[in-house]
């Protein structure tokens, strides 16, 4: 592949990415939201492969098939394990409205264009403007962790911010060392196994949804 | 030996975690508790002494230099500490059905699986494996803190591992991004490791250094509990069990600390000293501010001592934002001073809501007549945070103070002293209440236990003793430490 195609396929894939964000910050049922994060893996892991095929990098493969089966596949799964178990019928609960959520995802996208023209000098030519799209999903991962009230919802905002940090890392460095990407994924994992257990525990011992505990203050 | 020593460090809470698992016997964990703390602790000064002998080691993604032993060495006797304490603590939360008989070990196993964490955080040069440590804290201390299982306790380990994720996903971005930076000076060579990030940091660019070390700072300062970041910090060291609070207070806001340092002089080399000092200044005034109506409005004491967490974290901030010198070396003391003293704080407090069984401060009165020597070590530890002299704390704030006037920064100078003397009569007006007067009806007349009181003697002793003097070995630590920091 010549520099020109890998340029113009991971600028598509950018803007693919951005339109699923989006999706995930409007989605009004939290299954919506899970299928949404997982299509966006999807991207994120043919964006690895495509860097891959362009440099020749075999690390990228390997972080690219990873991201497929654990973060497309696998955590999705476990999402949608949970919504069936504990028969959710809440759904997203945003804390501001949705509108106002819409535009501050507005807001950030347009931010990170200008944050990612301050970081122009380590922006790896091949990757064209994945930059800033990497910044944005981060940034929009982390919006719709503080801005929701429900557990699901949280955890895929952290989903979200996670791959957004996978697509810069690639975007600046070519990814980071495998090892450490690994050990970023294991942590992730570790991260929705652990809240997983708390949703059901809270809703097995105290009988209440995680997004109505709000008794301590002050 | 000391290479070593790098990966044994981070090896035995590792196995002292699996041992754990093999039995469910009250008094073998306890034993096993106290013996994993105590091999710790023993291979730690191994390893001090080695590193005094022959400078930093490195291995791997491993490294030891004095700044990362300071925090080892708090590390280790804070474990040891908390181990020795939780002996008696466990017998009393038992009786009371706080704890359950048949989990125990699963608490001890994710205890010391935290404790290995904060090794790895502490040991870690390669800055993706100190994310991925840090990480590693928050989802097993995430465990710990709602371990009761109530209603307050869940809720409180909820919001903890959701505000420290979306922090530390901040980090990771900073992480990235001054990596970045650094693979574009070295080419080929690129690593992630600290130490070869520090030998090109001059090179690299400075706007780009600039913006990685905000996203570093505040997603390590949202762990460390710094304001506007703290909002999980009151609840977790409120609802965590007592001997976890201890930890949590005592080490694990500080290697949050240890890993701001690192991008601090990171920083520094790239976009000179100011840069990082002004931030680290302004996040340090707010924390010391925010900390202050809460600690005087608050009923509850364990909040009341979480709070001050904020308020001693943001001192710390202070001193490494005044700088020079006097400045960074009154930081790295204080990281010392502040965790013993709180983790005494918390065993003390701990021991009193036990007896009142209550966490409310206005119905724990007369605590002297009940409880003499758990009394006097809680107005001790109220008199050492208050910031009086002999006490360790009053050493270390003085040198912030004197840090800041050399800089001639008169504004921050009196934000700071008017805040320390506000906290300093709300503090010792709440002990002072609780230690003094008639006891409740509520309170219990059973003898204190005598294991925790060992642990807040130990504790007691240290703090103590850093108060009059700083032993020669310990100083030393503290110069060169100082010196990887201000260059």
């Amino acid at each position: 592949m010549n520099i020109a195609t890998v340029h113009s396929i991971i600028d598509d894939l950018g803007a693919l990415l951005l339109f699923t964000m989006i999706l995930i910050v409007a989605a009004s049922q939290i299954s919506r939201a899970i299928y949404a994060v997982a299509t966006q893996s999807l991207f994120i892991a043919l964006a690895g492969a495509v860097l891959a095929t362009a440099t020749g990098n075999v690390d990228l493969w390997v972080i690219a098939g990873i991201t497929l089966i654990v973060k497309a596949m696998v955590l999705p799964w476990l999402l949608h394990w949970v919504v069936r178990r504990m028969d959710v019928k809440r759904e997203v609960e945003p804390v501001i409205p949705d509108m106002a959520t819409l535009a501050l995802a507005v807001v950030i996208v347009v931010m990170s264009f200008h944050l990612s023209a301050s970081l122009g000098s380590v922006r790896q030519s091949i990757t064209g403007n994945a930059l800033p799209v990497g910044i944005a999903l981060t940034l929009n991962g982390v919006l719709v962790m503080a801005t929701r009230k429900t557990a699901l919802s949280q955890m895929v905002g952290l989903f979200a911010a996670e791959n957004g940090i996978f697509f810069t890392a690639m975007a600046v460095t070519e990814g980071m060392p495998l090892i450490i990407e690994i050990g970023v994924i294991l942590d992730v994992i570790l991260a929705a196994l652990v809240m997983t257990i708390m949703v059901l525990r809270v809703r097995s011992t105290v009988d209440a949804d995680i997004a109505d505990l709000d008794r301590l203050r002050g | 030996m000391a290479e070593t020593l790098l990966w044994v460090l981070p090896l035995v809470p590792t196995v002292t975690a699996l041992l754990m698992l093999t039995t469910r016997k009250r008094i073998l964990l306890s034993c096993l508790d106290i013996a994993g703390s105590a091999v710790l602790t023993v291979l730690t000064l191994v390893l001090a002494c080695e590193v005094t002998d022959g400078g930093p080691r490195s291995l791997g993604v491993f490294r030891v230099d004095d700044l990362g032993l300071i925090f080892l060495l708090l590390l280790a006797v804070l474990t040891l500490a908390v181990s020795i304490y939780t002996v008696g603590w466990l017998k009393q939360a038992l009786e009371v059905g706080n704890m359950k008989a048949d989990s125990l070990r699963s608490y001890f196993a994710l205890v010391h699986a935290f404790v290995a964490t904060i090794v790895v955080t502490i040991l870690a040069d390669n800055l993706g494996i100190l994310w991925i440590a840090m990480e590693g804290t928050t989802i097993t201390s995430a465990i710990l803190i709602g371990y009761h299982g109530h209603h307050h306790g869940l809720e409180a380990a909820w919001k903890y591992i959701i505000v420290t994720t979306i922090g530390i996903s901040f980090g990771l971005f900073g992480t990235v991004i001054i990596y970045a930076a650094a693979s574009h000076v070295m080419g080929s060579a690129s690593s992630m490791s600290w130490a070869a990030i520090m030998s090109v940091a001059p090179k690299l660019d400075p706007g780009i250094v600039r913006i990685g070390f905000i996203f570093a700072l505040v997603g390590y300062g949202t762990k460390a509990g710094l304001a506007p970041m703290h909002l999980w910090l009151p609840d977790a060291h409120s609802q965590a069990p007592t001997p976890v609070s201890a930890l949590l207070s005592g080490v694990l806001i500080k290697c949050a600390l240890l890993a701001i340092i690192r991008f601090q002089t990171i920083a520094a080399a790239a976009c000179g000293t100011e840069f990082p000092q002004q931030v680290l200044l302004v996040f340090g005034l707010i924390s010391v501010v925010v900390a202050t109506p809460f600690i005087l409005a608050q009923h509850d004491l364990k909040r009341l001592l979480g709070y001050h967490s904020v308020e001693h974290v943001g001192i710390i901030a202070l001193g490494l934002g005044f700088g020079g010198t006097i400045g960074t070396y009154g930081a790295l003391l204080h990281v010392v001073n502040h965790g013993i003293t709180k983790a005494l704080a918390f065993f003390a407090a701990g021991t009193a809501i036990a007896r009142y069984d209550t966490r409310d401060m206005q119905a724990i009165r007369g605590l002297l007549t009940v409880a003499p020597i758990g009394a006097t070590l809680l107005m001790l530890a109220a008199l050492s945070l208050a910031g009086v002299p002999p006490f360790s704390i009053f050493i270390s704030e003085l040198m912030v103070l004197r840090a800041g006037i050399g800089q001639g920064d008169w504004v921050s100078i009196t934000i700071f002293l008017l805040m320390v003397v506000i906290i300093f009569a709300g503090l010792l007006h709440h002990a002072g209440a609780m230690v003094f007067g008639e006891p409740t009806a509520a309170a219990s007349r059973e003898p204190e236990a005598r294991s925790p009181l060992l642990a807040m003697l130990l504790l007691a002793v240290i703090m103590i003793v850093l108060g009059l003097t700083i032993p020669a070995s310990f100083d030393g630590h503290l110069k060169r430490a100082t010196e990887v920091i201000v260059d």
